[in-house]
């Protein structure tokens, strides 16, 4: 196996405990254990014996709000990235197959978007949207598809211009049968590809939104236990063990996500 | 290669931090972390607490409030002596006193600075409030100051108006255009403003004429800083010498840092939770979109009784707070109420639960009573936190809550729409409590338009709207004492709003640089941000000693080697990656 696939491997090992941990932290965390008003440790500990990550500024284990919050940030990652790239493939599509005035509408609307500074429009949408881990997912969505819907349009282009694409015209083929037989299976592969790339910088956009203090605030995500432990004071209290954990977790789980897609993109790539 | 150097500038960038800071031999400076910004070193303009906090410094007022107990006290007037019909009023300015130029301080002073008031708009700008009751100010001598005011007026001897050199100010075309930046500054206080660099620093020099007796030291520093966490790490470091406005877990770091003395100061600020009890305008009209079930007193008094006040300053305010109670908060002690054993609401979720039951809101199939929804700022510390126990206790009565944390501006335009039903709040406090108590009067609620105005929480009242008019004409004082208090009372038996918390100002100083500040008041009183300059005025510096600061930055350090270890694997990966590609290809 080449250096690639393992590299690949390793980062789908590295999501695959990521994904039993935020399946299985629900279940097994005792909602009291979260609570601050139940909560009986003291704040600030130290890294320790009763608490493997220390506590926080309420006494909360910062390990169990770690894997409180893994599925928070996979969740979001994961359906920002499948609306992303979904309203991506869909604009990439339907203006490569298309083409004329539709296609000069779209992607004008594209490069509107492209041109927007990401985070910038994504933190307007989540300060006027009501709050809410449904307007953080939006808020990534809406903000990031615009290169997946260029990429789409390219491949779309390039296999339109396939003579198995002509004689299927030729043969009668219809707007729906040449894409849903010729295109869509051709571009799948790279959608998918792009898609866990996406997850990556969703995961990253999702945790900078929480740490500017517009995510939701009732729940817990890595990105949510940065801005509190800057909010009640992790850096005075020189709390190195409530800043670390969930930007560490961040870093790898999105590097797990990055080598995964590198893998899956030398596998997908068409050859010459 | 490159990787190593990686790691070494990391640890190279963190030990920085703690290098020791030089020190200045002399001469003596006090120097103080200032976050906030300076909107104008313009008296008649300065309205940010910044602002006014250093024009306190450069100009006297004409009466001023002790450390002792903030009772009125000499400031540039000696004497006063209101008429039998309370509508004229008598000051006199002693001979002696003189503006930092030496020319002597005279009673046409404080008329021409009146005068401008009354008659230039601009120049009512910050202060305006204070003057709009004045029938007329004259300076009938050098030492006299008559003022006739159209009705009678508690505040007389509470005005807050830094007096000007009228030497100085009558050669001013446009207040409005005015910086007051002619270093340096003429003026009355104790320090003289001498060199201004915006975002930067502010500096001041002791006024060695003031009559009060000079400064113990020689100049008085403020020194900016992005964020409080900057400059406690600064104050911790000796690099300033007092810092205020800390947050709980800043002033908790401090604790028994070699060379710093922490002030747990009594707070004039109180925080509350707004309760909507049906808003309307003053005309009579519902306006926002409170739930309903709010406009019931006995609701809001079983909503208020649910919630444990001990647990909120305890946990969200980590013990650095009283317990609310009436609308003045407990520095000022004459004023200040407390409910009596048989007034008081003690936490109790059955009571409430049992009082909402009777009052005819029982529970549902689901355990549920009815929804409201809790609107507070996000970004806030104490309303992140506050809201997830307020959660609990609100479900734990069957009252499910919808918090919503928003930016500012939202909370601000939800607050004067009155689209909320439950909203974090809070308002700081003066020495005379009849800004505080007015905003609750009925007169303050909107116009029909939906603007004007500044009530608090919509409360409308009789009983407290008569008790708010015999207090504005009552010059005995323990009787006007007496019906403030009535006042409190009854706002805490109606419930519009459950005063939380008075939150306590925390403060720390280098006592290795300056021994001892005049607190005002005298028992847990604050430094900074006092109705005066005693705590500057009054600082004593100690004996210099030379020594570094050391601190326990290790964890830091251990970030950084790991910060520096995962660049390397970034490194060694993007390496690898590009071979890869480079094998495609």
């Amino acid at each position: 196996m080449n250096r690639m696939g393992r590299t690949g491997l390793a980062g789908a090992g590295v999501l695959a405990v990521a994904a039993l941990v935020a399946l299985v932290a629900p279940l097994l965390i005792d909602a009291d254990s979260l609570d601050v008003t139940r909560v009986t440790a003291q704040a600030w500990q130290p890294p320790g014996a009763g608490h493997w990550l220390g506590t926080d500024h309420t006494g909360r284990s910062v390990a169990l709000l770690m894997a409180q919050g893994t599925g928070t940030s996979l969740f979001v990652g994961l359906t920002a990235a499948v609306l992303s790239v979904g309203i991506g493939t869909l604009v990439g599509i339907v203006s490569g197959h298309f083409g004329g005035l539709l296609a000069g509408t779209l992607l004008r609307v594209t490069d509107f978007f492209l041109v927007l500074p990401a985070l910038v429009l994504a933190i307007a949408l989540s300060t006027v949207l009501p709050r809410g881990l449904g307007t953080i997912v939006l808020a990534i969505g809406l903000t990031s598809w615009p290169s997946t819907a260029r990429m789409v349009r390219a491949q779309t282009l390039t296999i339109e211009a396939r003579p198995f694409v002509e004689r299927a015209r030729a043969l009668g083929g219809g707007h729906g049968h040449v894409i849903a037989r010729h295109v869509v299976p051709s571009v799948v592969p790279l959608v998918l590809v792009n898609a866990t790339l996406a997850v990556a910088s969703a995961i990253v956009a999702e945790s900078t939104l929480a740490f500017l203090g517009l995510g939701d605030p009732t729940r817990i995500s890595w990105g949510a236990m940065l801005h509190q432990a800057q909010l009640h004071g992790a850096v005075p209290q020189q709390a190195w063990w409530y800043l670390l954990p969930p930007g560490l977790a961040i870093v790898v789980v999105v590097l797990a996500f990055t080598l995964v897609g590198r893998a899956l993109e030398a596998v997908v790539t068409p050859k010459r | 290669m490159r990787v190593k150097l990686c790691a070494l500038l990391a640890i190279a960038t963190t030990l920085g931090l703690s290098a020791p800071p030089a020190s200045a031999q002399q001469p003596v400076v006090l120097k103080v972390a200032i976050v906030q910004q300076i909107d104008s070193m313009n008296p008649f303009l300065a309205v940010f607490q910044s602002s006014t906090e250093i024009g306190r410094l450069m100009y006297d007022y004409l009466t001023a409030y002790t450390a002792q107990d903030q009772s009125v006290t000499e400031g540039l007037a000696n004497r006063w002596q209101p008429s039998p019909d309370r509508l004229t009023w008598t000051f006199t300015v002693p001979e002696g006193k003189k503006w930092s130029d030496g020319v002597p301080i005279t009673a046409r002073d404080v008329a021409f600075t009146y005068n401008l008031m009354l008659t230039d708009e601009v120049a009512r700008t910050a202060n305006g409030s204070f003057v709009t009751n004045f029938a007329e100010v004259t300076a009938p001598d050098d030492r006299t100051v008559v003022i006739r005011t159209k009705t009678p007026q508690v505040t007389m001897l509470a005005l807050d108006v830094p007096i000007v050199p009228e030497h100085v100010w009558s050669k001013v075309g446009s207040i409005k255009d005015y910086a007051n930046d002619q270093m340096p500054v003429v003026g009355s206080g104790p320090f003289v403003l001498s060199e201004h660099v915006p975002g930067q620093f502010i500096k001041l020099q002791a006024n060695r004429t003031y009559w009060r007796g000079a400064p113990k030291y020689d100049e008085l520093h403020f020194v900016y800083f992005q964020n409080s966490d900057a400059a406690v790490q600064a104050l911790a470091k000796g690099e300033i010498d007092l810092v205020n406005r800390m947050a709980p877990a800043q002033f908790d770091s401090l604790q028994g840092k070699a060379g710093v003395t922490r002030n747990k100061a009594m707070g004039r600020r109180f925080t509350e939770l707004m309760i909507n009890p049906g808003a309307q305008t003053r005309t009579g009209e519902l306006i926002g979109d409170g739930s309903p079930v709010l406009r019931d007193v006995r609701v809001r008094r079983a909503l208020a009784q649910a919630i444990d006040l001990d647990a909120l300053v305890a946990r969200v305010n980590l013990g650095y707070a009283e317990k609310g109670a009436g609308l003045v908060p407990p520095v000022f002690g004459k004023y200040h109420w407390q409910p009596s054993a048989a007034e008081a609401r003690t936490f109790d979720p059955a009571a409430a639960g049992a009082a909402l039951d009777a009052a005819g809101y029982p529970r549902k199939a689901d355990g549920t009573r009815f929804p409201l929804r809790l609107i507070g700022r996000a970004g806030r510390a104490y309303d992140e936190q506050a809201s997830e126990y307020l959660k609990r206790s609100m479900s734990d009565i069957g009252v499910p809550l919808d918090v919503r944390l928003v930016s500012d501006n939202q909370l601000n335009e939800s607050t004067t729409a009155a689209t909320y039903d439950l909203a974090f709040s809070g308002w700081s406090t003066n020495i005379d409590p009849d800004f505080v108590l007015s905003l609750h009067t009925c007169a303050q609620r909107p116009g029909a338009d939906g603007k004007g105005g500044t009530t608090d929480t919509y409360f409308c009242d009789e009983t407290y709207d008569r008790l708010y008019a015999q207090q504005l004409s009552e010059f005995d004082e323990a009787r006007r004492v007496e019906i403030v208090k009535q006042m409190q009372a009854r706002f805490y038996d109606q419930v519009p709003a459950v005063v939380l918390a008075y939150e306590n100002a925390l403060e720390g100083y280098r006592s290795d640089h300056f021994a001892r500040f005049t607190t005002q008041p005298a028992q847990g009183g604050v430094i900074m941000a006092q109705n005066g300059m005693w705590g500057y005025y009054g600082a004593e510096p100690a004996q210099r000693t030379a020594q570094a600061a050391s601190s326990g930055w290790t964890g830091f350090a251990v970030a950084g080697g790991v910060v520096a270890a995962l660049v390397a694997a970034f490194v060694v990966l993007a390496r690898r990656r590009r071979a890869t590609a480079g094998e495609r290809e």
